[in-house]
């Protein structure tokens, strides 16, 4: 029996009051918006006037919105899969290979994790306005920067959180699990996609997850890299400007909202389950 | 990586120093920018340092409301401890834009807070509270709000991953509770509690989203600076300045604090 403050009575009753008063505070917010987004009047303000699903109705017939969501899905799975695939590369590198320089390596791939995206923005806008200009005036080609650039630097920001949730489960696995296969005769592929990746799959598919939910709601990099076609938080900014799109706005971010929340609740469950699943496998 | 991430620092760097330039508009002086910036001729230096200011409180505020949470669920909280942990982080995983916007509602003139004021009449229609939105208290307060489940973090798995049995021994020694937590777990978190200072205090540092919403003028900080020379002044040779001083600022301060930041323990 531990005796520190929070074994006192008093003290956890105490501190069970903040945690509710914080949880309330951090919750109030996005509650009262969920509520806005079925009142029926466009202005979010009291008094209330009335159930309505017609902003839910209004976004599913708007193309502009709908395209944008698109173009975020879309940047956000390849951006994600680029990155789990770097990201579980880079891990096996850092944690089963010696080599001069690791430390250089390992706090290259993690300093994004410190860029303020708005200086990254700026350099990527910059890096591709110069290799515009330069393709443009030797080869005359024209790229343009884009949905391409913005998952270009969403690979780059989402790879450390890849590496930090795939290395710990590595060096947690046993690698006598992959020399038994080896032993028993498996080729280093075989023994990568029999034994080594399904150990690793609930790690890849949270990585992947994190990867995912940062992409589909970062805006810094985002809105210096789009031109014409949008991302959903791009969009949402421009539009926020024009009242009349409130409420529609708030809708969609309410569905994306809750089903971001139920995908990261999901994935921590499935995560923990095969975790606890895997502790009690025998060491080999 | 190298080629998309130190390659476009170095870009921004180059540009700054006027050795490569795209448009036509900007000075010609390689060390024109920098001067301006660093001798105070300009209103950066000034919008650096209000936005110091700024981040400081916002990022000592939210330790100071993520810690008495943290500590309950690594120290007071028994079984369901990892799904309260859950509740307060799963906010931060949600849109941010949104989180503000949420604010820029409750808070306008004509928002929540003002309408329902109204409605009960506990306030004028023509007079709303006004310093509720677009000051720099709003921005405070929202950013405070959007970074709080973030710092929650790292000072919870600090306190968690603490020896219990240096808690026992204090206790054997005579020490009461409240000793125990001054002497030996509060030291022992410190570690946690700077490293979520730094990870709220970087990315606020250049934050220029909540203030574009929330900020009015009177919230307008060194990231929007940043941001508005490179959209709407184009002038990309002060902007790349400005980036490069923040990114060096940030480059110190990790640097000092980098023994209490855990990312280093995956190269070991």
């Amino acid at each position: 029996m531990t005796s520190d403050v929070a074994n006192s009575r008093l003290a956890l009753i105490g501190l069970r009051l903040f945690y509710a008063l914080l949880v309330v505070f951090l919750y109030a917010p996005i509650l009262l918006l969920a509520i806005f987004s079925f009142n029926d009047n466009p202005t979010p303000a009291f008094p209330l006037d009335g159930l309505t699903f017609r902003w839910y109705q209004q976004f599913l017939s708007n193309q502009q919105l709908i395209g944008a969501l698109r173009n975020s899905m879309v940047v956000a799975t390849i951006s994600s899969v680029i990155a789990v695939a770097l990201g579980l590369a880079a891990s096996f590198l850092l944690v089963r290979r010696r080599f001069v320089g690791k430390s250089a390596v390992s706090a290259l791939v993690l300093s994004p994790l410190v860029i303020p995206y708005l200086v990254f923005g700026i350099a990527l806008l910059i890096l591709f306005s110069a290799l515009d200009k330069f393709l443009t005036n030797t080869l005359g080609v024209y790229i343009g920067l884009g949905l391409h650039a913005v998952v270009v630097g969403h690979v780059v920001v989402s790879l450390p959180y890849t590496i930090l949730t795939i290395v710990p489960r590595l060096e947690r696995m046993s690698i006598s699990l992959e020399e038994a296969a080896r032993d028993l005769g498996a080729g280093p592929a075989e023994t990568f996609r029999r034994v080594t990746l399904p150990l690793l799959v609930p790690s890849i598919v949270s990585s992947f997850l994190v990867a995912f939910t940062l992409s589909f709601d970062e805006f810094a990099i985002a809105s210096f890299l789009t031109t014409r076609s949008l991302t959903w938080p791009v969009y949402l900014f421009a539009q926020l400007r024009f009242p009349v799109l409130l409420p529609q706005l708030i809708a969609v971010s309410v569905i994306v909202m809750a089903l971001s929340i139920a995908v990261v609740v999901a994935a921590e469950v499935f995560r923990r389950q095969a975790e606890r699943h895997l502790d009690f496998a025998p060491p080999a | 990586m190298t080629l998309f991430f130190i390659l476009p620092v170095i870009i921004v760097a180059a540009y700054s120093f006027g050795v490569l330039k795209l448009f036509p508009t900007g000075t010609s002086s390689a060390f024109y920018d920098w001067k301006r910036l660093l001798t105070g001729q300009s209103i950066y230096l000034g919008l650096f340092w209000k936005s110091m200011r700024v981040s400081l409180i916002v990022s000592v505020t939210c330790v100071v409301l993520a810690y008495p949470v943290a500590y309950f669920l690594a120290l007071g909280a028994k079984k369901r401890k990892y799904v309260l942990l859950l509740v307060i982080i799963a906010p931060f995983l949600t849109s941010y834009l949104l989180r503000v916007l949420a604010w820029k509602v409750i808070l306008g003139d004509a928002g929540v807070i003002n309408s329902f004021l109204f409605w009960t009449g506990l306030r004028a229609a023509e007079d709303p509270i006004q310093w509720l939105i677009y000051s720099q208290f709003t921005v405070m307060l929202v950013l405070a709000y959007v970074w709080i489940p973030f710092v929650a973090l790292p000072i919870f798995v600090t306190l968690e991953n603490l020896d219990h049995s240096l808690l026992e021994a204090a206790a054997d020694l005579g020490a009461s509770r409240w000793r125990t937590y001054l002497r030996v777990t509060l030291p022992l978190s410190l570690s946690g509690v700077l490293a979520a200072f730094v990870f709220v205090f970087i990315p606020t540092l250049g934050e220029f989203v909540t203030p574009l919403l929330v900020g009015g003028t009177r919230g307008y900080l060194y990231g929007n600076a940043i941001s508005d020379l490179f959209t709407q002044g184009l002038d990309w040779q002060a902007g790349s300045v400005l980036s490069l001083f923040l990114l060096a600022v940030v480059a110190v301060l990790m640097a000092v604090f980098a023994r209490f930041l855990q990312v280093r323990s995956v190269s070991a």
